[in-house]
């Protein structure tokens, strides 16, 4: 009988709280506890920290990576990975404002979502047809895109200058109630139905039968090919909505926007408990991880403190985090095949002589 | 495409249970003999050919391969010492970029005090990363990837908080003429006037590297590991010990290749080196060896590299513009790496 | 238990509840000017500070600066034609000032600046020094904040620095094109803005009172003559680009194309590539060229002077082809260091630590209540192996 139970993605424990429970409990919250213990630091410490606008602020820096980690995050789940991220981002900013000029954005959103969903297309194909890796799949159209970046727009940065472009932009960053603009509003309700997607409905939980044991899944009837494809234009029509509304937001798309977002989403996803292997962690976890990050980032920054403490913190905690997760399967298979009421028994046996 | 039965399986007994697809077709024949070797000639011949209608010229002279080899020789490097990380089946050590730069300013930080010290302060670093990473990977079993993303971070941070974001010159640490110069020949060193030292450290690598993974006992480990690692753990093999060596293996290579570049752009900074963690992958994948681990070879890795300086070299011959480039070669990668992983199955040598 | 979450969450809430209550106390804190502190900034005389390289810190530059007219359609005209890039290279010339903040005139003493510069590299650091050195002079609270060449961790950085409400923003833009937006945000909020270093499009200097900084076009286009002049004003020639994205991508390819196209039309162009900033990737380039143009290969025009210069003299020294004229933009250690070796022609100077430096001296004029002008120049100069040795040691 366990005694733990979820609500909400948050694990509670039931009455009877031992040792082992209140472990388990943390265990299975670190992502929150993690995070409340870095935003009540900067709030004690961080100067200027804790007021509306720099809240807003840390809410707007991660409204694109909270996006992007949805579909990368199930991704993962399904125990694949995706490196295109990316390079989908910085794609879908260049043709959402690219193309307005002609179509307007009622017409270069949806199309610049469409081309992530079918890069993310042509990558589920590759990887679940063709059977090639996709660590080499992605690898490779990664290079793919930037070539086709860099070619499609000459080396230029996109950048729109219009009134009504300012008008989109301006709505999308202002404040519609404390904490939230509309592109947050997207990212927050984009995140929300992805978590329910994932823990409630069956579609959902089959995407984590898949990663924690693909021959399981597929003798259990499931079609793990449409998955493993539909995940993958998942990530890309993520990756592709955080991209375009960031770029909106800027009223620019340049042509590196996304590169450093690769790492930052492996890095929270990870943090946030989901597994390289698969079948483990959640959306609203990596979520909850990218806005730790973000409130650590910033408090860096309101600290005075240059990227390399950034960097090395943020190194720091991955580094904990994967040791953490190998160690507490290290010390359970390394009891694997024991009986520990025998060794007990020889305790005794050794205590009495 | 002709259906045969396995051509290469003597047993009778196992072609009988074996049911899985047995389409064999040239190409994948070529390709299980003559390994990526067979592209590679496939690009000489291109290169060839392309000289023989005059679009190109002077492909096939011992300049321009030589220019190929030198090329491609740091690249070399990594990858040959990565390969055993691949073939472990530990897919690949994403902190070799930052080993690199790590190693490079360590050097040029401590050439102070003379030009072998450097060189023994540098291996020093670099062999802290690597236990580092064997430890973590090999006993402790973190996923590799994330683990060497980390480490790669973690370092970043580790230089640039000690060197405050400075890069720093080897001819102004230096406190003799001597040191300075023996660090700037590193990559300067030319014998017979033609080959380069970083080439001639890649040939020694490979022969060296090439013998510990197919003929000693370690190498046989390392395969039986890489190819199923419970199965080796279980008939007595020290996995912790295998894997954790290979990923040692790396980070010395790493070492190496860190001082080349150190010694080529004649700063230590942060950011030498960056990218050759997946520049590394690429070449190893296409030179055969599966990230599954356990199969493939330091010969093929060597094609591998090869194929990617033959491949930029008739570009840049043919005037194909930078960004084509990027596009043509992740193309390439993708096909060959599909192409093998294709025939490999039809072969009924891999089920993934 | 399902109480210790409801308690730290309502813990949390009661937190941020009692922050928005307290949001507004944060900010709006003015330094309280009084009547000796314009007088006393007025008499701080920053012309006798030194920069790394011996040279003075604050020089100005643009004076043979021309402008021409605008054509009707820039972009319409060929690639080749210098006016092709006019809105690339003369920016805010043309301006439309919008919502430009008063010169408080009170002084720039004691008053508080955040500098928002574009990313962590050795250049920066003299940048920033030289900045530094200036707001000393001037007992300024000066900030420096570096994204690390991320737009998103930028925004954020502008977004938080109009949080702050300090007295004036420094900013160099990620690229041309993404500061528009910036300096929008930065005018309306109120703040008054001053773009260094990357020139923007025209769009943004609306928004900016000044910008400072090197004439990229302007200083390539020059060692563009002396490059043509060393070869002689005939011969092929390849252009080793700088990564795309960015002005410079445009400045220091297109910049001497244009200008020799004219200057000395009889020099072709053989091919231009971007290998990015490693010296292994450019020697490779550099190597194919040899082998694909040979002897018709005279001279390589490089867009950055430390491993991209480094990468194509060991190629062309590999080669035996030391007679390829190669001159490089930029002003690092490694450049200098070519020159005197005599592998490098020329390179341009271009202060760093004045870079930065004027930024903050063009702000205290402003707080002093002087004159500035929209556009303002650090000194051009071509460093050739005659002159190299009073250009050094280099700040980088």
């Amino acid at each position: 009988m366990p005694n733990h139970y979820e609500v909400w993605g948050v694990t509670m424990l039931k009455k009877n709280i031992t040792k082992a429970s209140m472990l388990t409990f943390a265990d299975r919250n670190r992502i929150y506890i993690l995070f409340i213990v870095v935003f009540l630091f900067m709030t004690l410490f961080a100067p200027r920290f804790f007021n509306v606008f720099n809240l807003t602020t840390i809410m707007r820096t991660m409204a694109m990576n909270a996006t992007v980690a949805i579909g990368f995050t199930v991704i993962l789940i399904i125990g694949q990975i995706d490196f295109t991220i990316g390079t989908v981002i910085t794609l879908s900013g260049i043709i959402g404002l690219g193309l307005k000029e002609y179509i307007g954005f009622g017409g270069s959103v949806p199309v610049a979502i469409l081309a992530g969903g079918l890069i993310g297309l042509i990558n589920g194909l590759l990887v679940a047809k063709a059977k090639i890796n996709s660590f080499i799949v992605t690898l490779g159209m990664m290079t793919i895109l930037q070539g086709a970046i860099y070619t499609f727009t000459g080396g230029n940065t996109i950048s729109l200058s219009s009134e009504d472009a300012f008008a989109v932009s301006d709505w999308l960053s202002d404040m519609i109630f404390p904490l939230i603009t509309p592109r947050i509003l997207i990212t927050i309700v984009l995140v929300t139905a992805a978590s329910i997607f994932m823990k409630k409905t069956r579609t959902g939980r089959n995407f984590y039968m898949i990663g924690g044991n693909k021959h399981t899944a597929w003798l259990a009837g499931i079609n793990t090919d449409k998955y493993t494809i539909s995940a993958f234009i998942l990530s890309g029509v993520t990756a592709a909505v955080g991209g375009v509304f960031f770029a909106m937001e800027s009223a620019a798309a340049t042509l590196n926007m996304g590169t450093s977002s690769l790492m930052y989403v492996i890095s929270a996803a990870i943090i946030g408990g989901t597994a390289m292997s698969g079948g483990k962690g959640g959306v609203f976890n990596s979520f909850v991880a990218i806005l730790m990050l973000d409130v650590l980032y910033n408090g860096i920054i309101l600290f005075g403190l240059g990227n390399e403490v950034k960097i090395f913190i943020a190194g720091f905690i991955l580094a904990s985090v994967v040791l953490y997760e190998a160690f507490a399967i290290y010390k359970h298979e390394k009891v694997i095949g024991q009986r520990p009421e025998l060794l007990k028994e020889l305790e005794l046996q050794n205590a009495q002589k | 495409m002709e259906k045969t039965k396995l051509s290469d399986a003597t047993d009778e007994g196992i072609r009988q249970i074996d049911t899985r697809a047995t389409s064999v077709n040239l190409f994948s024949k070529l390709m299980h003999y003559a390994g990526i070797y067979a592209v590679a000639l496939m690009f000489l011949l291109i290169g060839i050919v392309l000289q023989g209608l005059g679009i190109i010229n002077s492909f096939l002279t011992t300049q321009n391969l030589l220019n190929i080899l030198d090329a491609v020789s740091m690249l070399g490097i990594v990858a040959v010492g990565m390969a055993f990380v691949t073939y472990s089946g530990q897919y690949a050590d994403l902190s070799v970029p930052t080993t690199m730069a790590l190693t490079g300013i360590v050097a040029v930080q401590m050439l102070k005090y003379g030009f072998f010290p450097a060189l023994i302060a540098a291996v020093a670093a670099g062999l802290v990363v690597g236990i580092i990473n064997a430890v973590a990977v090999g006993k402790y079993k973190a996923n590799p990837i994330i683990w060497t993303l980390a480490v790669n971070y973690v370092t970043l941070g580790v230089i640039r908080l000690v060197w405050v974001n400075k890069q720093i010159y080897p001819d102004m640490i230096a406190k003799t003429q001597r040191a300075s110069d023996l660090f700037d020949s590193i990559y300067r060193l030319r014998f017979f006037n033609k080959i380069a030292l970083p080439l001639l450290m890649l040939v020694v690598l490979v022969f060296i590297l090439n013998f510990i993974m197919k003929k000693t006992k370690y190498g046989m480990q390392l395969k039986m590991t890489g190819a199923a690692q419970k199965a080796a753990k279980f008939s007595g093999i020290n996995t912790e010990r295998v894997i954790g060596t290979a990923f040692i293996i790396c980070a010395l290579t790493a070492t190496v290749a860190g001082l080349t570049i150190t010694s080529l752009s004649r700063v230590g900074a942060w950011y030498n080196g960056t990218g050759y963690d997946f520049k590394a992958v690429t070449a190893i994948v296409i030179g055969g060896m599966t990230l599954a681990g356990g199969r493939g070879s330091i010969v093929g890795v060597l094609g591998g590299v090869l194929i990617i300086g033959l491949m930029n070299n008739i570009m840049t011959l043919l005037g194909v513009g930078t960004f084509s480039q990027d596009m043509i070669r992740g193309f390439i990668f993708i096909l060959v790496v599909g192409i093998n992983a294709k025939s490999l199955r039809s072969m009924g040598r891999d089920d993934a | 238990m399902k109480k210790i979450g409801i308690i730290l969450f309502s813990l949390l809430f009661m937190l941020a509840a009692t922050g928005f209550v307290f949001a507004g106390g944060a900010s709006e804190e003015n330094t309280v000017a009084d009547a000796g502190n314009l007088e006393a900034s007025l008499a701080v005389d920053v012309s006798i500070l030194k920069a790394a390289d011996g040279q003075a810190l604050i020089k100005l530059g643009g004076a043979e600066r021309v402008v021409p007219a605008r054509p009707a359609d820039p972009s319409a005209l060929p690639e080749e034609d210098p006016l092709h890039w006019w809105d690339m290279e003369f920016a805010g010339e043309i301006t439309n000032k919008q919502n430009i903040p008063e010169s408080p005139a009170d002084g720039a003493i004691g008053k508080k600046i955040t500098m928002i510069v574009h990313g962590d590299h050795p250049w920066t650091t003299a940048c920033t020094n030289g900045a530094q050195k200036v707001a000393d002079a001037y007992s300024m609270d000066l900030k420096i904040q570096s994204p690390n060449w991320d737009l998103a961790v930028q925004n954020q950085m502008i977004d938080q620095a109009i949080n702050e409400r300090p007295d004036m923003i420094l900013l160099i833009p990620l690229d041309a094109k993404t500061a528009l937006q910036q300096a929008r945000k930065i005018n309306k909020a109120g703040i008054p803005l001053i773009l260094f270093n990357m020139l923007p499009e025209a769009a943004a200097m609306d928004y900016a009172i000044a910008w400072t900084g090197p004439d990229d076009f302007g200083q390539m286009r020059k060692l563009a003559r002396v490059f043509a002049d060393k070869l002689g004003k005939t011969g092929g020639v390849a252009y080793v680009q700088h990564a795309p994205g960015g002005s410079p991508y445009f400045a220091r390819s297109w910049g001497p194309i244009s200008e020799l196209a004219q200057y000395a039309p009889d020099i072709k162009v053989l091919d231009k590539q971007a290998p990015g900033f490693e010296a292994d990737k450019t020697m490779q380039l550099v190597s194919d060229w040899l082998t694909r143009f040979g002897n018709d290969l005279t001279g390589i025009f490089a867009a950055d002077d430390s491993a991209q210069a480094l990468g194509i003299i060991e190629a062309l020294k590999k080669a035996g082809r030391e007679d390829v004229v190669v001159v490089a933009a930029g002003n690092s250690k490694v450049g200098m260091d070519l020159i005197k070796d005599g592998g490098l022609y020329a390179i341009t100077y271009q202060t760093a630590e004045g870079d930065g430096a004027l930024a903050v001296k063009t702000a205290a004029d402003w707080f002093n209540g002087l004159d500035i002008a929209a556009i303002t120049n650090i000194p051009q100069h071509i460093i050739t192996p005659a002159d190299v040795e009073n250009f050094y040691p280099p700040q980088w």
